[in-house]
């Protein structure tokens, strides 16, 4: 019993993950129909930049552990962000009418660009986060739990209810949702499509940023590479959602996330990421809709 | 198809030009300067230039003077098997290098064909010496002894459970299943027998598996990120059982990864690393280094590819000559108790060194690895 | 084919057969590894440019047949030349399978499902699954082939093997652009809806083009194993797909001397640059998006057919046409 909760939590924790940078896939896809391949290596950039200013600024010193994680928190969501949005105008705009292929190859093109810009600047050994955190942990019902993994798991849901609330009750948000529905009657409706594509390219990177930035202080340790394994499983975790659907990126991510953690432990550890990718082709064949219903437009 | 001509008369042109050379002794040097090992290489590139520059200060190989030729092998065969045909094409009489075993495995045939010297400093594989190539050696050893040390300090350690963890990479495995064949002529209980992916980060589940099996030891036998945060991980969920490991662990990172308070106790097993040297020349050799390159070497690796070079140039002149036959005649016959940077060096005929190399290291509370008589 | 393709592959030909008088051991096995991918990429061609479905996991097909004549040679003692073909069938069956149940998803899901499938290949290979595929060591002392009696060892000898190999997959993918086969793979690729209206039954050409393009790289993956001696999974990882891909793509999707420029460029160009090997990537992935932009339909396109059209006859003039 007490492995499969400890599992449990793990998988929440990790899985938790994968919903905030699934968020990111989902939205894009569901405006775009895009894939955006880069999305990986923005979270990664997110990992690194949030490195970077935590040693450089040393904020949880100056203003106290919690407002200082906050506003490095919203520094490196911010430069993510301004990258996003140069992503999209630099790499997928003047594709707009290109056919699907050409914005596939030219992600692919920013994926290798932006992991290699930053492989050149930091250098391909693995990087190491300062130690700020307590490394304490819980005692919940006989398990000893770390405090970090519970504060990963809710600070993602907080993130994660903030943007369903957005999309769902603001009028941005709607705009957002009546795009992803369908684009040239969004546009007939006076809604400026351009925007709300930004918008989508300046919300996803944050969260995958945000994401970085908890994996860096969760583990301590981040890699160049380290986009490249979380982009695939959060775009399987959209899948199995539903993809361009906002609530099933969340719970594809939590879902997936327990699904692995049960499975390693219960089944062999080497199997674990065919695992993952084994759940992605079964629902594909079997639901490709997802568990919650594809969101996307329709393209006659 | 103007382009593919063009490029062709190109390339037959650069052909026709690296024919010609100097009157240099040409020794090439096989590393991993980009891709995932790419620190081990830079150090194996110092390490054996710093050396050519020494011999060549004190007069040079019979008379002429040392040009040290490197090539990436970007620590993949493929790339390997490149850069070991364009170093038999510059006429290097020997090679020094490289350090994963399937990829020196890759360009063994080449230069075995070319009758071109090869000294791998970092590819313990057990079989690269099995095959009866005669210009292969090593300067490192093998697993099968790493694997008889590991087993012998688990016997010591009085463990009765004894898990054992690898990566599935292909030295991680293979030493792995040389420890637990030890182990089980020894009929001693093996636990626990399985692998975690790496380059992943959260290892919770792995380490909750093996906590269920209670076991009283655990050997991991992969790299250092993941030993890392195996032990910062372990130590958060307040999980006790002493971790040890293979030769990959032997890494300054480990104790930044993990946290000092993690890793202290952490046993490893290691070739001496280069600051526990302790010949005199060994001494004299790291405060050389230091002095080129305005930090000490790193890397055991690369002091290990250091000693290959040595060992060539010592053959050419012990030989009186650069001919694979000879040298290679030397190295096996003549060549007895080199004092090497990292111990006496001796080949047996299969290519391998003699002795043993590896010992026991602790972290201790400040992060320091000691070394345990 | 037209006349000037006919006489740059002439003129290709000799070239190459003439190589090893100029070119020393280095540049010659740099060429064989152009011809195995340019294999490789006529292989993908033919699923991706010709019927159109977005393939991101040659590798694994690759692999299938790399480890299959591994396997057939280590185990069994059966020469390599022999395993060739044997090799093509298992990739092709395993494409087949594989395919089967997903060749109906659109475009962007049937390219994540092809990379998922790659990858758990990869896995698999990694993990060994009943002991055949030698785990990460992979599988090694893979015989060198012999033909009519002479041993083919050294890079001229495998030159003439790979690149002979090469011509016979030129000629017969040229023959089948012009057959019923290739006429139909073009029109599901063009219009899957008014192919299936016209009669034309696209799951099962889809299939058999999956099947054909995995068999041509399973025999790749054959000749591979037999010039490396051993293989390991590092050789058939997601890069390499992404690279095959690439070379299609860049080349000109559906064009045979396209594909086998952009295989020549994507292996010799990397080569030629060993200087600046960080920075190179970083130039690859920039140029990717570049060409996108600029000519999407890559180096050396498709061009569709062209038929003669008779002059019409002036108005007055005697009503038999010429």
């Amino acid at each position: 019993m007490e492995q499969f909760l400890q599992q449990l939590t793990n998988g929440l924790a990790v899985g938790s993950i994968y919903a905030l940078i699934a968020l990111g896939y989902t939205m894009v896809y569901g405006v775009l129909r895009l894939i955006n391949f880069a999305h990986g290596d923005l979270f990664t950039y997110g990992a690194y930049l949030g490195m970077t200013l935590l040693t450089s600024l040393a904020l949880p010193d100056r203003l106290g552990l919690v407002a200082g994680l906050l506003v490095l928190a919203v520094m490196v969501m911010g430069l993510v962000a301004v990258i996003g949005a140069i992503l999209e105008r630099a790499a997928y705009r003047p594709l707009r009418d290109s056919p699907r292929l050409s914005a596939v190859v030219s992600a692919l093109g920013a994926s290798i660009f932006l992991q290699n810009a930053l492989m050149l600047v930091y250098g391909a050994r693995y990087q190491v986060y300062p130690d700020v955190l307590p490394q304490s942990a819980l005692e919940v019902l006989g398990l000893r739990i770390p405090i970090l993994r519970i504060a990963v798991l809710l600070v993602s849901l907080a993130m994660m209810a903030a943007l369903y609330l957005f999309v769902q009750k603001t009028r941005v948000g709607t705009a957002i949702r009546a795009a992803a529905i369908d684009q040239d009657a969004a546009r007939l409706m006076g809604i400026d499509v351009n925007r709300v594509v930004l918008l989508v390219f300046v919300i996803g990177p944050a969260l995958g940023g945000a994401a970085g930035l908890l994996v860096g202080l969760y583990y301590g340790q981040i890699s160049f590479t380290m986009g490249w394994v979380y982009g695939m499983k959060a775009f399987t975790a959209a899948i199995l959602g539903g993809i361009g659907n906002i609530p099933g990126a969340m719970v594809g991510g939590l879902l997936l996330g327990v699904v692995e953690a049960l499975g390693a432990a219960y089944l062999s550890h080497s199997w674990k990421d065919a695992l993952a990718f084994a759940v992605l082709i079964l629902v594909l064949i079997v639901r490709p809709s997802g568990l919650l219903g594809e969101r996307v437009a329709e393209k006659v | 198809m103007n382009r593919m001509l063009r490029t062709l008369a190109a390339l037959a042109l650069a052909a026709v030009g690296s024919a010609g050379a100097a009157d240099t002794i040409k020794i090439g040097l096989m590393a991993p300067l980009t891709g995932s090992w790419a620190s081990e290489g830079q150090e194996m590139k110092r390490n054996v230039e710093l050396l050519a520059a020494e011999q060549n200060a004190k007069g040079g190989l019979l008379g002429k003077q040392v040009e040290v030729i490197v090539e990436d092998d970007g620590g993949d065969p493929r790339t390997a098997s490149l850069a070991a045909q364009r170093l038999t094409t510059k006429g290097v009489v020997a090679v020094i290098g490289t350090y994963g075993s399937a990829v020196t495995e890759a360009s063994q045939n080449i230069y075995d064909e070319a009758k071109v010297i090869q000294v791998a400093n970092g590819s313990t594989a057990v079989r690269l010496t099995e095959k009866g190539l005669k210009y292969f050696f090593r300067t490192c050893p093998r697993d099968d002894e790493q694997g008889r040390v590991g087993a012998a300090v688990l016997e010591k350690s009085k463990a009765r459970r004894i898990a054992i963890l690898h990566d599935n990479s292909a030295y991680s495995k293979g030493l792995a299943d040389e420890i637990v064949a030890i182990l089980k002529a020894k009929k001693l209980d093996v636990v626990f027998f399985d692998a975690l992916t790496p380059k992943e980060q959260d290892y919770s589940s792995i380490l909750t598996k093996l906590k269920a099996v209670t076991p009283d030891v655990v050997f991991f036998t992969g790299y250092y990120p993941e030993a890392g945060l195996l032990l910062k991980q372990k130590r958060q969920m307040g999980w006790n059982v002493p971790f040890i490991g293979g030769d990959a662990i032997n890494n300054p990172d480990l104790v930044k990864i993990a946290g000092k308070e993690a890793a202290e106790g952490f046993r490893f097993l290691s070739p001496p690393v280069p600051k526990d040297l302790d010949t005199p020349e060994a001494k004299a050799y790291v405060v050389a280094y230091q002095k080129r390159y305005a930090e000490a070497p790193s890397s055991i690796y690369g002091v290990l590819a250091g000693d290959g070079f040595r060992v060539v140039a010592k053959a050419i002149e012990g030989a009186k000559s650069t001919a694979a036959d000879k040298v290679r005649e030397y190295l096996t016959g003549g060549l007895k108790d080199f004092p090497g940077f990292t111990g006496r060096i001796s080949f047996n005929g299969k290519g391998d060194r003699v002795g043993e190399l590896y010992r026991v290291y602790q972290v201790d509370k400040a992060g320091g690895f000691v070394l345990q008589p | 084919m037209g006349r000037r393709l006919a006489v740059a592959y002439v003129a290709g030909a000799a070239l190459l057969a003439a190589s090893p008088l100029v070119l020393d051991a280095y540049w010659l096995d740099v060429l064989n590894n152009v011809g195995l991918y340019v294999l490789l990429a006529l292989s993908l061609n033919v699923i991706l440019g010709d019927a159109g479905l977005f393939n991101m996991g040659q590798a694994a097909f690759y692999a299938v047949g790399a480890y299959t004549a591994a396997v057939l040679n280590t185990r069994l003692g059966v020469p390599i030349l022999w395993a060739l073909p044997v090799s093509g069938l298992v990739a092709a069956l395993f494409a087949a399978l594989v395919a089967r149940p997903v060749v109906h998803l659109r475009g962007d899901y049937l390219l994540i499902v092809t990379i998922g499938v790659g990858e758990i290949v990869r896995i698999a290979l990694v993990n060994d699954p009943l002991g055949l595929t030698g785990g990460a060591n992979g599988i090694f002392g893979i015989a060198r082939p012999s033909l009519l009696g002479l041993r083919i060892r050294r890079p001229e000898e495998f030159l003439y093997l790979i690149w002979g190999f090469v011509a016979v997959t030129v000629v017969l993918f040229h023959r089948l652009e012009r057959s019923r086969f290739g006429r139909a793979l073009a029109y599901l690729r063009e219009d899957a809806v008014a192919a299936e209206g016209s009669g034309v039954n696209t799951a099962r050409y889809r299939l058999l083009a999956f099947a054909l393009g995995a068999g041509w790289a399973g025999m790749a993956g054959s000749l591979y194993a037999a010039k490396m001696t051993i293989i390991s999974p590092e050789s058939f990882s997601f890069w390499e797909s992404v690279l095959v891909f690439l070379m299609v793509i860049l080349g000109g999707s559906g064009s045979i001397p396209g594909v086998i420029l952009g295989a020549a460029l994507v292996v010799v160009l990397p080569e030629v640059f060993r200087g600046f090997a960080s920075a190179r990537m970083l130039v690859f992935g920039f140029l990717m998006m570049v060409m996108m932009v600029v000519r999407p339909q890559g180096i050396l396109p498709l061009r569709a057919p062209r038929f003669r059209v008779p002059e019409a006859p002036e108005p007055g003039a005697a009503e038999t046409p010429r």
